[in-house]
C-alpha cells in the first residue's frame, strides 16, 4: 500500500472539495478580515504593530478553519468509509496536513498583501523573507491542528475545546512568528526564534501523526 | 490500605511541621517581611503541578501502549490533582505578588507557561466528560496528556524569550537568594506537599478504580 | 441455539466467538457466536435496533468488540484489523461520496485509497450503470443512484468478505440485479457476503446461513435451507 499515493490523494481530494466549496477559506478568510480592521483600527496601524495583528489573526482563523478539516468527512457522512480504507491512518494525517498547509498558506499570502495596504509596511521587498516564515509557522499551526480537529471530532462542546487547545499548545508558533516578521520588517536579528519554529515543527510532525491514528482508532 | 494510611500519616505530620516552621518559626524576609511566607506554599504547589502533570505523562504513554485500566485512572487522578495545584499555584503567585510587587500577575515566563498548563490539564478533564464513550474519553484524555507535555518547554522558552527584547526579565519569585534557614523550610515544605500529594493520587486513584469497576456489569 | 455451518476455524470466512458491543452502558450487540464458510451468504436480520449494523460494524473493524472475538479469513479482528480490511468492504446505510465531487473523482478516490490507483474506472461505472452521470457531481444523484456509486467503491476493491447494510435502499430492477451480480461474483471468486436487510425476501433464494438478532442477541443461527418462509418471518421479527 503505497502511504505517499494515499496522502496525496487525500490531499488532492480536500483540496478539491475545498475549490469547489470554498467553505473554509471563506470562513476563516472573513474572520482573519475582520480582526485585522478591528485590531488596526482599535490598537493602531503602525507598523510595528502589524507583525503582531496579522499573527493573532492566524491565530483566530486557524481556530476557525481547523475543525473543517474532520468535520467535512462527517458531514459528507464519508468518515467511516474513510477510515475504513486499509492502510496506516497516517497517510490520512499526511494529506490532510498537506492540505492544510496549502489552504492556511494561501490565506497568509492574501494577509500578507493586506498588511502591506492597511499597515503601510513593505512586504514586497521581504516578500520571499515573509512567506518563508509563513510557511513555517503554517506548517506548525498545520500539523498539531490537524490531530486537535480529529480529537474534538466526536466530543461535545467541539467550539470550545478547539481554541482552548489549539492557543496554548501553539502559542510558540505564534510568538515566533510575530518577532520573525518583525525582525525581517524592521532588518533586525532573528535570535534564536527559527531554532523555536523548527523545534516546535519538528516535534509536532514526529509526534501528532502517531497520536492521530490513536485518536482515530474507532470511527 | 496499609501504605495508604501510613501515607496519609506522614502527609499530615510532614504538613504540620512545614506549617509550623514556614509560618512561625522561620525568620521573615529581609526584602518582603512576613509575605515570603507564601512563597512556602507557592514554590511546593508548582512544583507539585509540574509533577502531576509529569505523571499524567507517564501514565498516558503507558495506557495508550498496554491499554490497562489502572494507567488511566492514574493519569486521571493526576491531571484532576494537576488542575487543582495549578490553580493553587497561580492564586499564591498572585497572592505574594499583589504587597511584594504590587500587581495580581506579572507576564513572568514561569506564570504564563504554569497558566497554560492549567487551560491545558483543564481541556484534558473536559475531553474526558465531554465524551460519549468513557474509553474513548480516556483515549483522549491520553493524547492531551502527551502533546501538552512535550509541548510545554516550548511554550516556557518561547514566553520567555518573546519579552526579553522589551524588558528586563523580571526577578521570579524563585531565583532570589535564600538564607540557610528559609530554604530549610522550603525544603521541608516541598515534601510536605509532595508526600501530600502522592498520599491525594494514592486516594483519588483508588476512587477512579472503584468507580469504574461499578459500572462494569 | 445452534450451529449448524460445520467448518473448522482455519477454513472459515468469518469466525465470531461471543462477539459483543458495549456503547457507555447499553449492549447493543451480545454473546454473537457464529462460523461462516467461504463462498457462502449470510443473511442477517432482525427488528430496528437489534445490532444488525453494529454487528457488520465489527466485522468491518470500524468498532472494536467489548466483548468476546472474531477472525475474517483467518485475521483477527483486533490484533490484524489492517489485513481484515484488506480482504472486506463494507456498504453502509450512507454512500461515503463527497457532494462536490464527481462521481468519477469519487471512485477514482476509492481507487486510490484502496492501494488501486491504475483501477479501470470507466469500466466500473458501465459496470454499475453509472456511465451517464459519470461527470456529475454527487450532489444533484438519486438516493439510488448514489447506492449504486457505493457499491461500485466496494467492488473494485475484490473484497473476499463483502458486507452489505440495508443494501436495497432507492435501487430499481437493475440495482437489484446489481446487488445479486455483487454477491455472486464475490462467492465466485472464493469469498462470502453477509447481507443485513430488512427485505429478507429478496436474498432468501440466494442466503445459504441465517442469523437472526433480537435486542443485540442471536436468536437463530443455522442454514436456510431448513427454514419455510414462515419460520424467516418470525425471525426477521425477532420471534424464535
Amino acid at each position: 500500500m503505497n502511504g505517499i499515493l494515499r496522502a496525496a490523494a487525500v490531499a488532492r481530494k480536500d483540496l478539491r472539495v475545498e475549490w469547489r466549496g470554498r467553505q473554509t477559506i471563506t470562513a476563516t478568510g472573513m474572520v482573519a478580515l475582520l480582526m485585522i480592521l478591528l485590531l488596526g483600527f482599535v490598537v493602531g496601524s503602525e507598523p510595528a504593530r502589524a507583525a503582531a495583528i496579522l499573527w493573532v489573526a492566524m491565530g483566530f482563523a486557524a481556530v476557525l478553519g481547523i475543525p473543517r478539516v474532520t468535520q467535512g468527512e462527517v458531514d459528507q457522512q464519508a468518515l467511516e468509509t474513510l477510515l475504513l480504507y486499509p492502510g496506516s491512518r497516517e497517510h490520512l494525517y499526511w494529506g490532510k496536513c498537506a492540505a492544510l498547509t496549502v489552504m492556511l498558506s494561501a490565506l497568509l499570502i492574501a494577509l500578507l498583501v493586506l498588511l502591506g495596504v492597511l499597515f503601510g509596511v513593505d512586504v514586497w521587498d521581504h516578500a520571499g523573507a515573509l512567506v518563508g516564515v509563513g510557511v513555517l509557522g503554517v506548517v506548525g499551526l498545520s500539523a498539531i491542528g490537524t490531530l486537535l480537529a480529529a480529537l474534538v471530532l466526536h466530543v461535545r462542546g467541539r467550539e470550545l475545546l478547539m481554541p482552548l487547545l489549539l492557543l496554548p499548545l501553539a502559542l510558540p508558533v505564534v510568538l515566533g512568528c510575530v518577532r520573525l516578521t518583525e525582525a525581517i520588517l524592521t532588518g533586525t536579528a532573528a535570535g534564536l526564534w527559527p531554532a523555536v519554529l523548527v523545534s516546535f515543527d519538528a516535534v509536532s510532525v514526529l509526534v501528532c501523526p502517531i497520536l492521530f491514528e490513536v485518536v482515530m482508532e474507532e470511527v | 490500605m496499609r501504605t495508604q494510611t501510613a501515607l496519609g500519616a506522614a502527609a499530615v505530620l510532614l504538613l504540620a511541621a512545614a506549617v509550623y516552621i514556614g509560618l512561625f518559626a522561620s525568620p521573615p524576609d529581609a526584602f518582603e517581611g512576613e509575605y515570603v511566607r507564601i512563597m512556602y506554599a507557592h514554590v511546593p504547589n508548582a512544583w507539585v503541578a509540574y509533577l502531576a502533570f509529569a505523571i499524567t505523562f507517564a501514565a498516558s504513554v503507558l495506557y495508550l501502549w498496554k491499554r490497562r485500566p489502572a494507567y488511566d485512572h492514574v493519569a486521571h487522578s493526576a491531571t484532576e490533582l494537576g488542575v487543582l495545584f495549578t490553580g493553587l499555584a497561580l492564586a499564591t503567585g498572585s497572592i505574594w505578588g499583589r504587597p511584594v510587587w504590587g500587581t495580581w500577575w506579572t507576564w513572568d515566563a514561569r506564570l504564563v507557561t504554569t497558566a497554560m498548563l492549567f487551560l491545558i490539564y483543564t481541556a484534558a478533564l473536559l475531553v474526558r466528560g465531554l465524551s460519549d464513550d468513557p474509553l474513548r474519553g480516556a483515549r483522549l484524555a491520553a493524547v492531551i496528556g502527551i502533546v501538552g507535555f512535550l509541548d510545554v518547554p516550548i511554550i516556557h522558552y518561547s514566553v520567555a524569550w518573546f519579552r526579553t527584547l522589551h524588558q528586563p526579565a523580571s526577578i521570579a519569585p524563585g531565583s532570589l537568594k535564600i538564607a540557610p534557614p528559609m530554604l530549610l523550610a522550603l525544603m521541608l515544605s516541598l515534601l510536605a506537599f509532595t508526600v501530600f500529594f502522592m498520599y491525594l493520587l494514592r486516594l483519588r486513584t483508588n476512587l477512579a478504580r472503584l468507580e469504574a469497576g461499578g459500572e462494569m456489569r | 441455539m445452534r450451529n449448524d455451518l460445520d467448518v473448522s476455524d482455519d477454513l472459515s470466512a468469518v469466525s465470531a466467538r461471543g462477539l459483543g458491543r458495549r456503547f457507555s452502558l447499553q449492549w447493543a450487540v451480545r454473546d454473537v457466536t457464529f462460523v461462516l464458510p467461504p463462498r457462502s451468504v449470510l443473511l442477517v436480520v432482525g427488528p430496528n435496533a437489534s445490532g444488525k449494523t453494529t454487528l457488520l460494524r465489527l466485522l468491518a473493524t470500524a468498532l472494536r468488540p467489548t466483548d468476546g472475538g472474531g477472525s475474517v479469513f483467518g485475521r483477527d479482528l483486533v490484533r490484524d484489523a489492517n489485513a481484515v480490511r484488506v480482504l472486506t468492504a463494507f456498504v453502509g446505510t450512507s454512500a461515503g461520496a463527497y457532494d462536490l465531487l464527481t462521481v468519477r473523482e469519487n471512485l477514482a478516490f476509492a481507487a486510490a485509497m484502496r492501494g488501486r490507483p491504475d483501477a479501470p474506472v470507466a469500466t466500473w461505472l458501465d459496470r454499475v450503470g453509472l456511465t451517464p452521470v459519470a461527470d456529475d457531481p454527487v450532489r444533484v444523484l438519486s438516493s439510488g443512484m448514489k447506492r449504486r456509486l457505493a457499491l461500485a467503491q466496494a467492488w473494485l476493491a475484490a473484497p473476499r468478505l463483502l458486507l452489505l447494510d440495508e443494501p436495497y435502499g432507492g435501487l430499481d430492477r437493475d440495482g437489484l440485479a446489481l446487488v445479486a451480480e455483487m454477491t455472486e461474483d464475490t462467492t465466485r471468486r472464493g469469498g462470502s457476503v453477509v447481507i443485513a436487510t430488512h427485505e429478507w425476501e429478496r436474498v432468501m433464494n440466494a442466503a445459504d446461513a441465517l442469523l437472526a438478532l433480537a435486542a443485540g442477541r442471536p436468536v437463530e443461527v443455522g442454514p436456510v435451507a431448513q427454514l419455510t418462509a414462515a419460520d424467516l418471518a418470525a425471525a426477521a421479527a425477532g420471534r424464535r
